[in-house]
């Protein structure tokens, strides 16, 4: 025989056979070669054809997806400081795949036996076999399930004890939970402790290492490093681990995740978050773990840079309790005057944003359901109030455009029920509205200062001023929100001016006088009166606030540059005369330095620096008491300005005597830090600066983009 | 092309025989390997107690005993033949006593345990029948025109086959039937006779499947359940019974899917392979236990295989055993005399009966039976027995025609 090739020589093989002449082999030759074939043919039907579909199947029952939270990007200041930033928590966790055989071997000890005597024949007897033997118990079914879950418990429950005894715990183990973990997430680690302290780290390491199944598992977490500091700012989060829109949305199990819900947590949860990974978990025929792989890993969230500077933001808040008291009820907003920067943005009183990571102690828990209190609201952008007095300036500048001369005296008439103050009958029903002025002669710049209402009310009712208001406050987007991409907190509220509709008709004058002095049929929130005190400043530019200055990664060594949000956005113009801007900041300037006239924003004063300013108060009724809103709304330097400051205090005594003080706080500070001393010597030149010429947002004026910090 | 070998010297092997049975060995000891070392208590056993080299002992033992046997002629083996045949239906006999046979925890008893060896009769017997069958068999054709001499035979046949059948190991049962039945038709025993067995066999057959699937209960002739459910499981009938109460029904379906799971899983193995398989050890299901752990290294081996070379892998397997086949044929082709024709079909049809009725049942062609694959599953009674049967096609091959 040659060597010939395979294949040709079993072809050989099998026809020699085939011709042969002898009729019984060939036909068993035959049957051979049909079986095959037909095993051949069965085996292309099930592997090739069929091929993917037990493909398919052999992945649903052995492998299991698993969500992967990802790194959640950090909060900062303008400055780099941490606002939000991610710690490592620890919990111990038993992997139930390494107790299976324990399992196992624990169900044998436990399954019940029985003792049979049996009638042995008699040469078995003789053999000397025992007749006297233990039986195992048969089970039904469900008895067979329930001692399994019974051995389960008690093996577990074993170690969890012995866990807690050495490290000085008491743990315990809840059976239910137990089974639960066991028939849905059998492939994931229990979790026995969780949230250890370093000291309990360090007593697992050195005294639970023998206890195999039990590993040290780290999370992510959120942590707030300044506590309430710029807590409604940043807004909290609460656990939750669904997936979010472009995630895969099908996860065998899911790992615990957070999800921000207000504040910049909630409003830029999408890019702080990132991207959930996957992992695999490969599982055996008993559902437990038996390989990890990492499917696609979780993108990091990106850090999110804000304007807030946080020194700026604690001072606020501390002044704020300084001087309205722990509890304070109010909002504090400083923004650049230039650049439209927000650069503290405070709200009290405040929780802490860890309790929702950690746990609330239940006095804070109570609190913080206190709607008295009211520690969920933010007070600079979602709560509205009237703003009194400090809408003033507005009523001014409009009856300035409408030819309003400055030196003009009115003369205030004495209130017959009170001959120390003024008041003013308006309408035909004659509605009165008492003036806290007290009666005289008064011009623009003396009715600001002592604020008077009767004074205002009449500019108000002048032909044609109320329009302008109008008009000047919808240049102001009073009763507009700046919307979620400009304020992304979640928490934004869009106050009320009446629309032309509303004035056109059914419209009385003492809606109008009411309105003329902040009141009535209006109401803002402290940071849209810090836009419109820094169109005020800046010369009637009316700026979108930002808040969030750059996106970036969290990867240091990214090349990826950040993601800047550009300031000096314009959003409209008052459009009123330079002029008429400069009288009315002359008269805000001697609200707060005009001793002659007991000026009420006097208490702002800082050595150095000269402050326009403007207090006010105003009335609400709840629940049939009268409450009041104080505020007081400020920018500096005068001679060239840069910072607005606006306070708002719940039930202040007055805007000059609650309000003013914060702002004085608000300014030491800034002088300190922002300012520095070169402002004091700068010439005292009573000029708008460097007219912002820009209409259509080209040239616009040569302020830096980053606030400069003399320390 | 054989006419050259004609006028060689007696005395050569069939080497490309040799080459398809050493390629299967090769096989079988990798996949044993691939489908034992799954975990660590499995890798850090000692190396004479890891199944894979335990299986290439029992090669070794085989090819020993093969080999001792290719010194004597086939002839002088034949005359020990009833007293083989004997002494098997001694052991089956023997197996079936308690304290003698173990169950090995399974379900039936099939082992005798001999210390550091479990010896399974029936795989000793299905080789004594045929060389006692062979014997009977090779007489002259006159005789077997004989009703008398065809009932003989029958009854050689049928007494293993109660015996077998009574473990119960009713694969292993079954597959004398066909090699009796090959090895009648070759000796030239009368058309009639065979189609008269071919029709008892056929009716008791299909009634038997008709009672079992089909009839009620108290109707249905007693066989292990076990063995029933594994025929309903074949054929995709419903555990339950159509009036059964909602709550049996879904016990019942419980209880089917658990019997299903081991052909479901073996069918997955198979098919996840596709066409070039996951590689060597590779494998899923074994690796994961889907596969059960007790099953995938003998009755299952060739799941192992599929899925870790895929339907090229298959195409080896079986090609292996066509090369074994047909020079098994053609050995019969060219025995010297009746005997040593009756011996090698008798050997080719029962190693095809294994091959067809094994590989079948990992796609469903077949029903689950305990039945190992020559050569390739774990085992060392069936591996020494698969060898001894080769040994003796090539003995006949030896003492073929020398002319």
């Amino acid at each position: 025989m040659t060597v010939k090739s395979g294949g040709e020589e079993i072809e050989m093989l099998v026809f020699d056979q085939l011709r042969k002449n002898d009729p019984q082999l060939q036909l068993l030759t035959l049957i051979v070669c049909v079986g095959l074939v037909t095993l051949a043919a069965g085996l292309w039907w099930v592997q090739v054809v069929n091929g993917r579909e037990y493909q398919s199947t052999l992945e649903t029952q052995s492998y299991r997806t698993v969500r992967i939270p990802s790194l959640r990007g950090k909060i900062l200041d303008r400055n780099g400081e941490s606002l939000a930033e991610n710690r490592p928590r620890y919990s111990v966790c038993l992997y139930l795949e390494d107790l299976s055989k324990q399992f196992r071997t624990t169900y044998r000890k436990m399954q019940p036996v029985k003792v049979v005597t049996n009638n042995l024949p008699f040469w078995k007897d003789w053999l000397g076999f025992d007749s006297v033997v233990t039986q195992r118990v048969r089970l039904k079914p469900e008895q067979i399930a329930s001692l399994e879950q019974a051995s389960r418990f008690h093996v577990v429950s074993n170690i969890v004890a012995q866990i807690g005894s050495r490290m000085g715990l008491a743990v315990t183990l809840n059976p239910t939970n137990l089974h639960n973990h066991y028939t849905k997430m059998r492939a994931m680690p229990l979790t026995v402790l969780d949230n250890l302290t370093p000291e309990q780290i360090a007593r697992f390491e050195e005294s639970c290492a023998d206890i195999l199944p039990a590993e040290l598992v780290t999370q992510s977490v959120r942590h707030y490093p300044r506590n309430t500091t710029a807590a409604h700012l940043l807004g909290y989060m609460v656990s939750n681990n669904d997936s979010v829109e472009g995630e895969e949305a099908f996860f065998s199990y899911r790992l615990p995740d957070f999800r921000g819900v207000v504040g910049i947590e909630g409003g830029m949860d999408m890019t702080l978050r990132g991207k959930a990974g996957t992992k695999t978990v490969t599982v055996n025929y008993l559902g437990y773990r038996q390989s990890e792989n990492v499917w696609a890993a979780a993108e990091n969230g990106r850090n999110v840079g804000l304007t807030i500077d946080l020194k700026l933001q604690a001072t606020c808040e501390q002044s704020l309790r300084t001087h309205a008291g722990a509890e304070a009820r109010g909002a504090v907003v400083v923004m650049n005057v230039n650049t439209g920067d927000i650069l503290a943005l405070a709200s009290s009183p405040s929780s802490n944003p860890n309790y929702f990571i950690n746990k609330f102690p239940p006095a804070e828990w109570q609190r913080w359901g206190d709607n008295t209190i009211g520690v969920q609201k933010n007070r600079a952008t979602h709560e509205l109030y009237q703003p009194g007095s400090t809408f003033k300036p507005i009523v001014a500048l409009a009856a300035l455009e409408k030819g309003l001369d400055p030196s003009e005296t009115i003369h205030v008439e004495p209130n017959p029920k009170n001959p120390n103050r003024g008041v003013i009958y308006v309408g035909r029903n004659r509605e009165s509205i008492n003036d806290t002025a007290t009666p005289g002669p008064y011009n623009l710049r003396r009715a600001l200062v002592k604020s008077s209402n009767f004074y205002f009310v009449t500019m108000g009712l002048r032909p044609g001023v109320f329009n302008r208001v109008s008009e000047l406050a919808h240049r102001l987007h009073l009763g507009e929100r700046f919307g979620s991409d400009v304020l992304p907190l979640m928490q934004e509220s869009a106050g009320h001016f009446p629309t032309e509709k509303m004035i056109s008709s059914q419209w009385m004058p003492g809606d109008t006088a009411h309105v003329s002095i902040g009141q009535g049929k209006m109401d803002v929130t402290p940071l849209q009166m810090a836009v419109l005190t820094s169109a005020l400043a800046n010369g009637g530019n009316v700026l979108w606030p930002r808040l969030v200055a750059r996106t970036q990664t969290q990867d240091m060594n990214a090349l990826e540059p950040s993601i800047e949000f550009p300031n000096k956005r314009v959003r409209d113009h008052l459009g009123v005369s330079d002029r008429n801007i400069r009288i009315v900041r002359e008269a805000m300037l001697a609200e707060t330095e005009d001793d002659e006239d007991r000026a009420t924003g006097l208490r702002v004063r800082v050595p150095g620096l000269r402050i326009c300013g403007k207090t006010g108060t105003a009335e609400r009724k709840e629940r049939g008491e009268i409450h009041n809103t104080t505020w007081f709304i400020s920018y500096a330097p005068y001679e060239q300005p840069r910072y607005a400051v606006v306070v708002m205090v719940e039930d202040g005594q007055s805007g000059g005597g609650t309000c003013a003080p914060v702002a004085h706080d608000v300014y030491l500070a800034l002088q300190k830090d922002f300012l520095g001393p070169k402002t004091i010597v700068q010439s005292p030149r009573p000029t708008v600066p460097s007219r912002i010429a820009d209409a259509r947002g080209n040239t616009l004026p040569r302020t830096t983009n980053h606030e400069p910090r003399t320390n | 092309m054989f006419d050259e070998t004609l006028n060689e010297r007696q005395g050569r092997l069939d080497k490309l025989q040799l080459l398809g049975l050493l390629g299967l060995m090769l096989l079988g000891a990798a996949f044993v390997y691939s489908a034992t070392m799954v975990n660590d208590s499995a890798r850090l056993a000692p190396l004479m107690s890891q199944a894979w080299m335990k299986q290439i002992i029992w090669y070794g033992i085989g090819i020993g005993a093969a080999t001792a046997i290719c010194f004597v002629s086939y002839h002088t083996l034949a005359s020990w033949a009833m007293i083989g045949y004997w002494g098997s239906i001694g052991t089956l006999v023997a197996v079936l006593i308690p304290g003698i046979g173990t169950a090995h925890g399974w379900g039936a008893t099939r082992w005798i345990d001999l210390g550091p060896f479990q010896f399974q009769p029936s795989e000793l017997a299905k080789l004594t029948f045929i060389v006692a069958l062979a014997r009977f068999l090779s007489r002259p054709p006159e005789e077997l025109r004989m009703p008398v001499n065809f009932w003989k035979a029958m009854g050689m046949m049928a007494l293993p086959f109660a015996l077998i059948f009574k473990e119960p190991d009713l694969g292993s049962a079954l597959v004398l039937v066909p090699t009796g039945f090959a090895m009648m038709l070759v000796a030239g025993v009368p058309r009639r006779y065979l189609f008269r067995l071919i029709g008892i066999v056929g009716t008791l057959a299909a009634l038997v499947l008709v009672d079992v699937l089909f009839a009620p209960p108290s109707w249905q002739i007693k066989l292990e359940e076990y063995q029933r459910q594994r025929l309903l499981v074949f054929f995709g009938v419903n555990f339950a019974p159509a009036n059964a109460t909602p709550q049996e029904k879904e016990r019942l379906h419980r209880v089917q899917e658990a019997k299903s799971y081991q052909v479901k899983q073996a069918m997955i193995s198979v098919g996840s392979g596709g066409m070039w398989g996951k590689g060597w050890n590779e494998g899923n299901q074994t690796a994961l236990g889907f596969l059960p752990r007790d099953a995938a290294h003998n009755d299952f081996i060739f799941s192992v295989i599929a899925e870790e070379e895929g339907f090229v892998g298959s195409v080896i397997v079986i090609t292996l055993y066509g090369v074994v086949l047909f020079t098994g044929l053609r050995i019969a082709g060219q025995a010297r005399d009746r005997l040593g024709k009756l011996l090698a079909v008798g050997v080719v049809t029962l190693l095809f009966s294994h091959v067809f009725i094994n590989i079948g049942m990992n796609i469903r062609l077949m029903p689950v039976t305990g039945i190992p694959l020559p050569l390739l599953s774990y085992g060392g009674t069936s591996v020494i027995c698969s060898l001894i049967a080769m040994g003796m096609l090539q003995n006949v091959h030896i003492y073929r025609k020398g002319y």
